[in-house]
């Protein structure tokens, strides 16, 4: 955070803090005994109104003192935390969020009527406000002084309270400021000195007199004492002739009250050991910049490489030199990447807690009872990732409320529990995360899907087509098995919006349904949109890079597999069958094949699906490299095998293989031979 | 050399208010962003003062000057608390746990830095 | 190839005015000993001929990628569209790197070139909208003819051209089954 404008740090940091409250009132939500997240709302509430004075949000720290007393009233057990009083709360925190968007804009009306309605559902939310005894924190300033007239000045007498010094109040400092005040003859009493043996060096056993002229007010100097007034001893007598008798201020009563009290100051300290997950601290990039970090990045990376080869001529440079500067680059690019890459890195919990509000919300206006569970949110997915799956992962969620999850009674009548479950969760799997939404409803329809799919002339009639083909005729546009539009998802966006967003991240959605049981729609992401490490290899002439976190294995291509070609697109790595692809043929390179071909076996590491792994035949290893990927342009992007291009450390540009696109295309030519074999049998 | 101040919150915005106006009065900021950063970074070396919120995660500010006080090379370290009520309990509280003065939120830059000066001396 | 256009009527009607065509400034070169002209505006820099890359699967006239100071441009072939030979390139071959809307999207495209002539003012001069018939090459390919010390300079229609790539790109998949 580079910026020095504490306001605008602060419009941020009160978006964070919205979120932490919003996060946990749908915890006490769940569970009206959570002391955890009624402190957490608490706090929450506390700094946003504290801040939002300090930063000249007045509607918002007005507005958030309400909520805040309401939730102090909570947090002491003088009310009970309700459902009525968390969702009052949510809206007054959307309130909140409105405050904040709205706090260059000109007085609103209508803004400050929705905050007094909320205002009305909060204080309807705690029955209790009027009863109850507050114990009184407040402890009312012990005496109203009488005005004070200037004179001439003041005879001031102090001692410090014990224990002053040791907590830092500096007696040199207070006189210094007397001094500012006005002319000062100072005495220093020494009665109270104790005998050498019982001396405590932090101790102040000093009592001072000071004569004070001009005409500085009894405030004035009491200000100089402020924050010990209340424990120390002053006398204040003011210097004219007619002097009143000394006033004399004596902090005893209080300091008794104290050395009463620390037992309660401890009770006090064990609040925050109740384990308070700290959130997730987050750091706030602007996205330009970052992005210009990653072409930088891109070109030293670049760059590198091409020294790193210079080093390897003979020309008249200095080779040591050379060398030095290389490995400099070097270092400084792996290190460039690595925080880069960091600061790209974001758990994906950020992401899901903004949809329990939604869940929240969705259960609310279809009246079904919804729990939301999440899980693996600390996997970590690139920003850019994280952003553009917003959106889509809305209307999967909505899809699943709306659509998969049934109305109670069905539920009842499938012999179900009422409440319907919506998980979402995260993992990584090799280079892939894995996101996936799963409601327990009532499963996909595929005679449904089916039906529609032929009428509106996606297939033909009776084709014969697997679940997860046929799934996938949901992601055709206009294509919705909903026979009625409700509020929720038919907002005019469909699943096709969702599929496109998907494709433009690189990723697939997949989707598993079981009748009855429910749905699953999982989304398979690239982990990162940036750099990644390839396996460099080569076909015939050209090079191709493969992403590192496919690879699995590397082998030699078996003479025998070399000569008997035929049908047999299996290999057998010990003992599993695993179909391959001969590049050679698939590009169909001209150049006659090297003697010893390898095999590249690349996967998509969730071994669940079984043959989500394909040899790659090629004619060379060549090595490991890092890539800055580039997307291939409109006229090459639709050939699919290739995920995009790279430029490598010579300046020559190699492409990245789509291990996905590969694996799909072994698994459909597996299929046809299998029918091709089959119809030659029969 | 300019006077040495940890300022402990666990409001971004708040440390950077307080850096803004204290660095601007000639003085060394350093942040912490709870009282467990505080206690550590306030342990490693001696400042001049300390500034802290209360209301933090992880450690409250009340317990940080607490653990601060035991430890007899932060003796005479001041210790200026931040709170948004004037309520004197409060302020008990956090006197007899070490504090050696307050500041009540919302405050102007210049009550800060005058706060600063009077407890420092100078 | 031009027989295999039944829609020449429709492809002269869609062509702006010859006249347009004309640039003030165009970028002259020679592909099989005819002359192709492109708006000097378009052009961004003309570099020596890289290392190409070449893509398995993609149309043969757009078959190859090089990379053009860290940008990774895809290098059309003219001769290819034009039904001419592709000899192989030698030193006086060079890419023209242009930057052109296609379907309100700024493409940049390396146009390979055999030989880079030279940039002329082709304004005033004779013009003429392609032939629907009687030309070896399709008609929708060409924008207009301009005659020049006797010699035929053809503008070609860069869209045109470049859509067909496309959905040619799309069509041919690499041979993976």
């Amino acid at each position: 955070m580079s910026s020095n404008d504490p306001v605008e740090a602060f419009a941020s940091e009160a978006l964070d803090l919205l979120d932490q409250i919003e996060k946990a009132l749908l915890d006490l939500g769940r569970d009206l005994g959570d002391r955890g997240a009624v402190d957490e709302v608490f706090r929450g509430l506390h700094t946003l109104k504290g801040s939002g004075a300090m930063f000249g949000f007045d509607a918002l720290a007005g507005f958030t003192h309400h909520c805040e007393t309401a939730f102090d009233r909570v947090r002491k057990g003088l009310s009970a935390a309700t459902p009525a009083l968390v969702s009052a709360v949510l809206s007054a925190r959307d309130h909140m969020r409105a405050l904040i968007d709205h706090r260059d804009g000109p007085r609103d009306e209508r803004l400050e009527a929705a905050g007094n309605l909320i205002l009305a559902e909060l204080y309807a939310a705690m029955p209790e406000s009027a009863g109850g005894h507050e114990p009184t924190g407040q402890q009312t300033s012990a005496a109203t002084h009488a005005p004070n007239a200037p004179g001439e000045g003041w005879a001031i007498h102090f001692k410090l309270p014990p224990g002053a010094m040791a907590n830092g109040t500096n007696p040199a400092a207070l006189l210094q400021e007397l001094r500012n005040l006005g002319e000062c003859r100072v005495r220093l009493h020494l009665d109270d000195l104790p005998p050498f043996d019982q001396f405590v060096p932090t101790e102040c056993y000093l009592a001072w007199d000071v004569e004070l002229h001009g005409a500085a007010t009894r405030e004035q100097i009491e200000d100089v004492f402020i924050f010990i007034l209340d424990d120390m001893e002053l006398t204040l007598t003011p210097l004219a002739p007619a002097s009143l008798p000394g006033e004399a201020r004596s902090g005893t009563a209080t300091a008794i009250a104290n050395a009463a009290r620390p037992d309660a100051a401890a009770g006090q300290a064990e609040i925050p050991a109740k384990a308070v997950v700290r959130p997730q601290e987050s750091v706030r990039v602007q996205a330009e910049r970052l992005d210009e970090l990653m072409n930088r990045v891109g070109e030293l990376v670049i760059a590198q490489s091409r020294l790193a080869q210079l080093t390897t001529r003979n020309g008249q440079v200095d080779p040591i030199m050379l060398r030095a500067v290389s490995e400099d680059i070097d270092r400084l690019s792996s290190e460039l990447r690595d925080t880069t890459m960091a600061l790209r890195m974001m758990p994906v919990g950020n992401l899901f807690g903004r949809y329990r509000r939604l869940v929240y919300d969705l259960a609310q206006e279809t009246g079904k009872a919804i729990t939301f569970v999440t899980e693996g949110e600390a996997t970590e997915v690139d920003k850019t990732v994280i952003e553009r799956l917003a959106d889509p992962l809305v209307h999967l969620i909505r899809n699943s409320c709306d659509h998969g999850l049934e109305p109670a009674d069905d539920r009842i009548a499938a012999g179900k529990s009422e409440t319907g479950q919506i998980t979402l969760s995260a993992r990584q799997a090799g280079g892939e995360v894995l996101i996936s939404i799963t409601d327990d409803g009532r499963g996909l329809d595929r005679a449904r899907i089916r039906a529609k799919a032929e009428a509106q002339g996606l297939i033909a009639a009776g084709t014969p087509l697997s679940d997860a083909a046929l799934f996938q005729m949901i992601f055709h546009p206009g294509f919705s098995t909903a026979s009625t539009i409700t509020n929720l998802s038919g907002r005019g966006v469909g699943m096709d919006v969702v599929k496109r967003s998907i494709d433009s991240l690189r990723g697939t959605i997949e989707i598993a349904s079981t009748q009855g049981k429910g749905t699953t729609f999982t989304l398979h992401l690239p982990l990162t949109l940036a750099i990644i490490e390839c396996m460099l290899v080569r076909v015939g002439d050209g090079r191709f890079a493969i992403p590192l976190s496919a690879v699995e294995e590397c082998l030699e291509l078996p003479q025998t597999e070399i000569i008997a070609n035929g049908r047999r697109n299996f290999l057998n790595v010990r003992g599993q069958l695993i179909p391959y692809l001969r590049l050679r043929e698939s590009f169909a390179v001209q150049r006659p094949a090297d003697l010893h071909q390898k095999v590249v076996v690349v996967g998509l590491g969730n071994s669940e699906r079984g043959s989500s792994r394909v040899g790659l035949v090629v004619d060379q290893i060549i090595g490991n490299t890092q890539t800055v990927i580039k997307s291939l342009s409109r006229f090459h992007s639709g050939l699919g095998v290739f995920s995009g291009a790279t430029i490598l450390g010579d300046g020559t540009v190699a492409l990245i293989l789509d291990c996905g696109h590969l694996i799909a295309l072994a698994r459909e030519s597996q299929h046809a031979l299998a029918e091709q074999t089959n119809g030659e049998a029969a | 050399m300019s006077a040495s101040i940890l300022t402990v919150d666990d409001s971004a915005s708040l440390r950077m208010a307080i850096r803004v106006a204290l660095t601007g009065a000639g003085y060394a900021v350093t942040e912490a962003g709870d009282g467990v950063e505080g206690l550590g970074k306030a342990t490693a070396t001696r400042f001049d003062l300390i500034i802290t919120d209360l209301n933090m995660p992880n450690m409250d500010g009340l317990t940080m000057i607490r653990e601060l006080r035991k430890s007899p090379s932060q003796a005479g370290v001041p210790i200026v608390f931040l709170t948004t009520e004037s309520d004197d309990a409060i302020k008990a509280q956090a006197r007899a746990a070490g504090a050696t003065g307050w500041l009540v939120k919302p405050f102007e830059p210049t009550q800060l830095i005058k706060i600063a000066q009077k407890v420092l001396g100078r | 190839m031009s027989s295999a256009q039944p829609a020449s009527d429709q492809a002269t009607s869609t062509l702006p005015d010859p006249a347009s065509m004309a640039f003030a400034s165009a970028l002259t070169f020679a592909m099989e000993g005819e002359i192709f002209a492109i708006d000097a505006q378009s052009v961004r820099e003309i570099v020596e001929v890289p290392p190409i890359t070449a893509v398995p699967g993609a149309t043969a006239a757009l078959d190859g990628l090089v990379n053009v100071r860290g940008r990774i441009v895809p290098v059309a072939d003219l001769r290819v569209a034009f039904g001419m030979d592709r000899a192989p390139l030698d030193d006086d071959c060079r890419i023209i790197v242009i930057e052109t809307d296609l379907d309100g999207e700024a493409t940049t495209i390396g146009l390979l070139a055999e030989k880079v002539l030279d940039v002329a003012n082709l304004e005033g001069l004779p013009i003429e909208p392609a032939p629907a018939l009687g030309m070896r090459w399709r008609s929708d390919f060409v924008a207009a003819i301009v005659h020049r010390d006797a010699q035929f300079v053809i503008l070609p229609s860069l869209p045109v051209i470049l859509s067909s790539f496309q959905g040619g790109a799309a069509a041919a998949s690499p041979n993976l089954a």
